[in-house]
């Protein structure tokens, strides 16, 4: 469950978006322009924001700069326009965490969220992940299975390591183009799924009982066994 | 006049030509009043010297001595002075017919024998009770110096008033003439005649250049604009379609019996179809954002080897899990300056196409070679090809060869391409790759770093 503040004027999406948020149980509260958005991150305790680039009045990144020069912590995904990459620039500089451009499917952005979420501060990263039977050192870049070290690519290992440091979470294909081959435009092949497929035949063979896990037209999944 | 002063141009002509005069009026009085007071007390000097003279004879032989002197001094052909011995108010001696003069400089009208009255400086000076000696000069020869100096300068004046007027009309009259051409342009593109430009001459000065900037605008607007009529009639076509079969899907699942898993079926085809127009819609606007080049901000020196290595290793296994090869050769060490993104996305898409519309065992092959005046990335497979004839058409927006309806996609692949391209200053070639296609993407070598 997460506490998140949407920010967005139209009240057709802010509807969609809280119905989709509050199944998925998280509490959603909803402002409608700039000045309340600013209020409420100042008043009420939030764990994550849902910033919609286009406001009435004080603009989704002026809001943006204001909250974060009131020291509020809490991890902010911009949403922005089809075609406005100004904005994306804008929103990333004035201290967005990530964006996504509408239309977007509401699981891409529940995985966004939660990736954010859990996302560790930066000097408490492990370098070191036991996962199932999969062992991943981040330092030297090995992975081994049991006492098996398995020979990986280096974008195979990378992909491997956006999942083993979103274990139990999704992890969108749009996720892994963007944090491995630092790509924001579709490529319209299933590029992640052959990398993935690839992935999971090494592993495999190095005796792994296979713990990623497809989750149908969104991405991926490490499963997480504590 | 007030319509003359109505226009920047001859205003400003206008008062640069009057200033001029007013500049030349105050020099002229200055020099005028400067050469006056340096006469008069040249002249002052003079008398009083003079009267010295005078003064010493009277003072050694009284007053028959003075009027010898005077006679002597007067008959001298270089004596430039007039004199006149009062006796009281009474003139008893020389030839300065004039009235008795207050003591000191003055100035006074005299009785030339042969002008008549004339104007004289003077100064009187009393040489003992009775008898004052008056010494003057006629100051005629100062009046006709003012009255040249005067001449001169009115003259002067006049000419540079006249001048002035006359090349400001001129200037006045070109400037407009060159800023009406200008504005009778703009006024012709407001109402609606986008072909007109100013026309200029070949001298390249200020206005020519201001004309060519004018010109160079309206030609980008005029392909702006053309992009966006253009993007708004394909998507009126090619949207219709997809739109109309969405709606027929929906209005016939709702037709049919309420089976949940024959309606789910059609809500997930119906997602699908409006996920691809969004893609469409996506791409639509892209391709507008790169021709608008909005983002030439993120260009930067890249390393197109290593660029062309990363995205032809991240496309590899999807292209071998198709059925077909891929191979690449990119030597390391060229560097271009551009959009990394777009770059690896045109990339991309020509690896994308070379999969989409070839057979199964297709190879594909990617190179980078530096010729001699650019750098080029090609894309070659030994597929089918395409028909000479559809070569440049295949690159226009929306134009999928009948082939290719079959397979997915929206026409938009190698557009965007182009797009991506033309803002790098290079451009995208297809020739016949015998067989197959060779997709060639030329970046200028002027854009290298």
């Amino acid at each position: 469950m997460m506490r998140i503040l949407v920010v967005e004027d139209d009240s057709a999406t802010s509807d969609l978006l809280r119905d989709a948020l509050v199944a998925r149980s998280h509490r959603v509260t909803i402002a409608k322009n700039g000045s309340e958005a600013i209020q409420l991150a100042d008043d009420a305790m939030f764990d994550i924001g849902i910033l919609d680039c286009m406001l009435p009045d004080i603009g989704g990144i002026d809001v943006l700069r204001e909250i974060r020069r009131r020291d509020v912590g809490f991890p902010v995904i911009m949403l922005t326009a089809l075609g406005a990459i100004n904005d994306r620039v804008a929103g990333l500089e004035a201290g967005a965490d990530d964006y996504l451009v509408k239309p977007f499917a509401i699981e891409e952005l529940q995985a966004r969220l939660s990736a954010l979420y859990r996302r560790p501060p930066l000097e408490s990263k492990p370098t070191h992940f036991l996962i199932g039977d999969i062992e991943i050192d981040m330092l030297s870049r090995q992975v081994r299975v049991g006492s098996k070290r398995v020979h990986l690519q280096p974008r195979e290992f990378d992909l491997l390591a956006v999942l083993a440091e979103n274990a139990g979470r999704t992890v969108t294909r749009s996720m892994f183009l963007e944090q491995v081959w630092t790509i924001r435009y579709d490529p319209r092949t299933n590029i992640v799924d052959s990398h993935i497929s690839r992935l999971r035949t090494k592993l495999k063979s190095a005796g792994s009982s296979e713990p990623i896990e497809t989750i149908q037209g969104v991405g991926y999944r490490l499963r997480h066994r504590d | 006049m007030t319509n003359l002063l109505r226009s920047a141009a001859y205003r400003l002509s206008f008062f640069y030509t009057a200033a001029c005069a007013i500049a030349i009026l105050a020099l002229g009085s200055g020099v005028y009043f400067a050469a006056q007071a340096a006469f008069q007390q040249q002249q002052d000097e003079d008398l009083s010297a003079e009267m010295r003279v005078l003064k010493r004879e009277f003072k050694e032989g009284g007053r028959n001595d003075v009027i010898d002197a005077m006679t002597r001094r007067q008959a001298s052909p270089n004596n430039r002075f007039l004199y006149a011995l009062f006796d009281g108010d009474r003139r008893v001696a020389g030839s300065l017919t004039a009235r008795r003069q207050p003591v000191g400089f003055s100035n006074f009208t005299f009785e030339d024998p042969e002008e008549g009255p004339d104007k004289a400086r003077g100064l009187l000076m009393p040489l003992d009770r009775h008898d004052s000696l008056l010494v003057a000069i006629d100051t005629e020869s100062l009046e006709a110096l003012d009255r040249t100096i005067l001449f001169l300068f009115t003259g002067a004046f006049s000419l540079v008033l006249l001048l002035g007027l006359i090349g400001a009309t001129l200037l006045g009259r070109h400037l407009k003439r060159r800023l009406d051409r200008i504005s009778e342009t703009a006024g012709a593109i407001a109402a609606g005649d986008l072909s007109r430009r100013i026309v200029h001459s070949d001298r390249d000065d200020e206005f020519d250049r201001v004309d060519n900037a004018l010109n160079a605008m309206l030609d980008r607007i005029v392909i702006l604009l053309e992009n966006l009529q253009q993007v708004s009639g394909d998507v009126a076509h090619d949207l219709r379609t997809p739109l109309a079969r969405l709606r027929a899907r929906i209005e016939a699942a709702l037709a049919g019996p309420a089976d949940p898993v024959r309606l789910r079926e059609a809500l997930e085809s119906a997602m699908q179809q409006s996920d691809d127009l969004l893609g469409l819609f996506n791409a639509i606007l892209r391709i507008t954002e790169i021709e608008a080049g909005a983002s030439r901000s993120a260009f930067q020196s890249l390393n197109l080897g290593e660029l062309i290595g990363i995205a032809c290793e991240m496309h590899a296994p999807s292209v071998e899990d198709s059925g077909r090869s891929l191979t690449w050769h990119a030597p390391a060490d060229i560097r271009i300056f551009g959009d990394k993104e777009l770059i690896m996305q045109a990339v991309s898409n020509l690896l994308d196409n070379a999969v989409h519309h070839t057979p199964e065992n297709t190879r594909i092959e990617v190179g980078l070679v530096s010729a001699d005046d650019r750098v080029s990335v090609s894309v070659c497979d030994n597929g089918p090809g395409v028909p000479d004839a559809d070569l440049t058409r295949v690159v226009r927006r929306f134009v999928r060869l009948d082939r290719a309806r079959v397979t997915d996609g929206h026409g938009l692949g190698l557009n965007l391409v182009a797009a991506i391209m033309q803002m790098h200053g290079g451009k995208l070639v297809l020739s016949d790759n015998g067989p197959g296609l060779s997709a060639e993407l030329q970046f200028p070598l002027h854009r290298l770093s």
